[in-house]
């Protein structure tokens, strides 16, 4: 146990580093990249000399270095993440993050729960069939969806459903809402405006977890204690559920940090298709109207979230595997 | 070890079951009401429509700071909620809004000063009040106004609409305090100095820039005032959910009279605007170009409910004159004269959008612009391209036409431009995209060769295009235009009081910078609505201004 958590804390102590790693690429791309929030709040009023003073106000006019220092002196010992300029001009950025986060966080826990539960049922499924036309044909189907981008898959899904057959609505977040840290949330997960979005995002990850699952499945059917349980005479579903399963699911934990960012990759397109006010929208949004305060902050939340999945993924693999013991390779 | 794996598993299978089955329960709940012919609606519709409310779409205001809004959808929220000293009404005429009256030469609200200074003079209303019940006065304007030009305030417009007044500039630079030309009389009365006579001065006060804030709201609440802002508008802010909606509430106390509509809520999280409209989710919707076949279709339900009106602004290329090939006015004339735009507008715009005959929009009170407009003439084209020092299309460098765009589609209207180009003038265009962050700093850099963009109109005078686009030092002249004749023809309009002659010299210098051609004219705008016949006097003004007010909603 104790070895857990040094190792954990050793982990934790990587993770600044890698953290200002991140913030420095994208605080680069965004000082250097053509256009800034000043010129595009402007729209049609072309003033340099506004510009340039409002620009100075904003502390933009400040050697690049000089600006980044700022912004890690806020973000790191302050614990602000400054304000918007472009999107809601003055809003603090975690006031425009946060509602939307509670949103795509939705969006996300119903599609990975879609995958796991598509995905683990299709890759037992096809291990239990190997050498017949099910398993090839069953692992394939899931792959040509993963082979199709949202961008095509999701105005797909909206000419089924919602044009065609009218059971969805063409886009948007409904559902009741509930008062959280004092925002309104709509409660997506509850109504039909769900149904799109997950299906998107999730079954581009039914081919991995099945393919992993089949794998480990076809693994596990070899193993000794599989022939013994089959030689007592149980039942297929017995040893399939019992013996096969238990053991065939652990590895997927180690996927659910993957499936993350086929989730988050997808949410992008996703939600600016759909028009969903979650975070993969506001990206786009705040990428094409530079404002710098809500990229810098997207792109560190993110970081932030993979690092803290990796941890607990390591960590959950002691768990699982009782041959990983991170204090050994401290002793080494 | 194996055990608690297994709980995990097992939690994580029990919250899949739940959630299925929570998700199946919704999903067959919403179907089972959809059988009693219930459109869908949207979480907002769900509470019925109440006496007397108005339910819009619009999109998230940027900020409802009047002093820092740039952009219509900004503006369309400001000008309900707040006022100035003087507003436009729907036929666009100049009324008194804060003040009593609109000060003239002749009732002697306006004197021109020995120094060439002229000194506005504006008596107050009584009766205005803010949205806490505060009644406005005298030292309200003034800080709103120097709040505006303030530097520490941000804004990038208000120079733009204040620097007539004197000091402004100054105050802007930091150098001053204060704005030394706005002098407060008394509580009810407030004096302006300008630098010298300025026939648009009063228009540039009916921008929000110019519009007057609660000094002690904004002071108390620096950063999140605007979340609840109390102006002095027909309408007060209820309710303001982040990308989802606007609610706004009747004023009763407004001094022009409480509007008729008690509750305006607009829905701001996007969609299909025209299903929301069908489905009777919102009583007015805009109608793109793409669904307009279907609506002028006399045999389309929707029909009887279609409104369009002409709208101040124009969709133009612009063309660099200090880069090759444009550098030579008969290069930009052979250009202009390839293009029929009147095809353009029959073919891709279904007939529905007016082509530009000049380069101030159609519908500026009092205004007749210039009779001669650049035709479709594909021979003169190739003939003035001949006479140009290139001497026709072969010895032409690379031309490309930029646009603002996500570089996979080239806009129709482009395309078809290239296309008659190439046909009647043998020159091959590059098409260029940029998204619009890139494309309005390129602009501003000059590194475009043409550039297809589009003007909006800020208030309702000539001077608003024919000077602040093509005065030579005119930060706003963005194809570089310069012409000594020009200039000097719009410097003798700034200061002439004869409207009508004001008007001619605008004409005037309209016709020359036509002939040279620094700008295409291709379309102006009209806007494409509808309306339930509920809703009576929802207007569609050409430009933002004030506009609830004047609605009214039956049962």
């Amino acid at each position: 146990m104790q070895g857990i958590l040094t190792y954990t804390l050793r982990r934790l102590l990587w993770a600044p580093l890698i953290l200002l790693a991140v913030t420095f690429i994208a605080f680069s791309i965004t000082r250097y990249g053509p256009g800034d929030p000043i010129s595009v709040i402007s729209g049609q009023f072309r003033d340099p000399e506004a510009f340039e003073r409002v620009r100075a106000e904003k502390g933009l006019d400040k050697p690049v270095v000089q600006q980044y220092g700022i912004y890690l002196k806020n973000v790191f010992l302050e614990g602000d993440l400054g304000e918007s300029i472009s999107i809601y001009r003055g809003v603090p950025v975690w006031e425009i993050i946060w509602p939307r986060l509670l949103v795509s966080v939705q969006m996300g826990l119903i599609a990975l729960i879609i995958a796991f539960a598509l995905g683990i049922p299709v890759g037992i499924y096809a291990a239990l069939r190997q050498g017949t036309w099910v398993d090839p044909f069953s692992i394939s189907t899931f792959l040509l969806f993963q082979s199709i981008p949202a961008l095509v898959a999701v105005p797909f899904l909206v000419l089924i459903f919602a044009l065609k057959l009218d059971w969805l609505p063409v886009g948007g977040w409904d559902g009741p809402t509930v008062e959280l840290a004092g925002q309104k949330i709509a409660l997506g997960i509850l109504s039909k405006s769900i149904v799109i979005p997950a299906l998107a995002l999730s079954l581009p990850a039914v081919a991995g977890i099945a393919r992993l699952t089949r794998a480990t499945t076809l693994a596990v059917l070899g193993e000794d204690y599989v022939r013994a349980a089959r030689a007592k005479g149980l039942s297929e579903f017995t040893v399939v559920s019992r013996h096969v399963a238990r053991n065939a699911l652990l590895p997927l934990v180690t996927v659910i940090g993957l499936s993350l960012v086929t989730l988050l990759e997808g949410a992008f397109f996703t939600e600016t298709i759909l028009g969903i006010p979650g975070i993969g929208r506001l990206a786009f949004q705040a990428v094409t109207s530079r404002d710098y305060d809500v990229i810098l902050a997207l792109v560190l939340m993110l970081g932030v979230a993979f690092i803290l999945a990796n941890i607990l993924i390591d960590i959950a693999y002691t768990f699982i595997d009782p041959r990983i013991r991170y204090e050994r390779r401290e002793a080494t | 070890m194996n055990r608690l794996v297994l709980g995990i598993l097992g939690v994580v299978a029990a919250l899949v079951i739940a959630i299925g089955a929570v998700f199946i329960l919704i999903i067959a709940r919403d179907g089972d009401e959809e059988e009693g012919a219930e459109p869908q609606r949207t979480e907002e519709a769900e509470e019925p429509r109440q006496a007397g409310e108005l339910r819009l779409s619009g999109a998230d205001p940027i900020t409802l700071d009047p002093a820092l809004a740039t952009d219509a959808a900004s503006a369309a929220y400001i000008v309900e909620i707040f006022g100035g000293l003087v507003t436009l009404d729907r036929d666009l005429n100049l009324v008194p809004d804060l003040a009593a009256e609109i000060p003239t030469r002749e009732n002697g609200g306006v004197v021109d000063n020995p120094d060439g200074t002229v000194t506005y003079t504006f008596h107050l209303r009584p009766d205005a009040l803010f949205h806490d019940r505060r009644p406005v006065i005298a030292d309200d304007v003034k800080y709103s106004l120097e709040r505006a030009v303030d530097p520490r305030t941000g804004s990038v417009v208000a120079e733009t609409y204040l620097r007539d007044i004197e000091g402004a500039r100054d105050m802007a630079r930091g150098r001053a305090d204060e704005i030394s030309g706005i002098e407060v009389v008394d509580d009810l009365t407030l004096s302006i100095t300008i630098d010298s006579p300025n026939a648009v001065f009063l228009y540039k006060l009916t921008y929000p820039t110019a519009f007057v804030v609660d000094q002690r709201q904004v002071e108390s609440n620096p950063r999140n005032w605007t979340r609840k802002p109390y102006g002095t508008g027909p309408y007060k802010m209820k309710e303001w959910r982040l990308g989802q909606r606007i609610t706004l509430e009747a004023n009763e106390d407004y001094h022009l009279g409480a509007p008729q509509v008690k509750t305006v809520r607009f829905l701001l999280a996007g969609g299909s605007i025209l299903t929301m409209y069908e489905n009777d989710d919102i009583d007015v919707a805009g109608v793109s170009v793409d669904d307009i076949e279907r609506i002028l279709d006399p045999s389309d339900p929707l029909n009887l409910e279609y409104v369009s009106g002409d709208e101040l602004a124009i969709d133009y290329i612009g063309l660099n004159v200090n880069v090759p090939p444009f550098d030579d006015p008969k290069v930009r004339q052979a250009f202009a004269h390839a293009i029929d735009r009147e095809k353009i507008a029959e073919v891709i715009l279904k007939g529905v959008i007016p082509v530009a005959d000049g380069l101030v929009p159609a519908g500026v009170p009092g205004y007749q612009g210039p009779s001669h407009a650049l035709e479709f003439d594909p021979e003169k084209a190739r003939q003035l391209l001949a006479e140009s020092t290139y001497e026709g299309p072969e010895n032409m460098p690379t031309i490309t036409l930029a646009e603002s765009g996500g570089g996979a589609t080239v806009g129709p209207t482009s395309e078809a431009i290239i296309e008659m180009w190439r046909e009647n003038l043998g020159v091959e265009v590059e098409m260029q995209q940029a998204e619009a962050a890139t494309f309005f700093s390129d602009i501003d850099q000059g590194r475009y060769q043409m550039f297809h963009l589009g003007w909006i109109m800020d208030y309702p005078d000539p001077e608003n295009v024919v000077d602040l686009l093509f005065y030579s030092t005119s930060r706003q002249n963005n194809s570089r235009y310069s012409n000594p004749e020009v200039d000097a023809l719009l410097e003798q309009a700034r200061g002439e009081l004869d409207q009508q002659r004001r008007f001619e010299l605008y004409s005037q210098a309209e016709q020359i910078i036509i002939d040279d051609t620094p700008w295409i004219p291709l379309f102006f705008s009209r806007s494409h609505d509808l309306v339930k016949p509920y809703v009576k006097g929802y207007i569609f003004p050409p430009i933002v201004i004030p506009r609830l007010r004047y609605a009214s909603v039956e049962q």
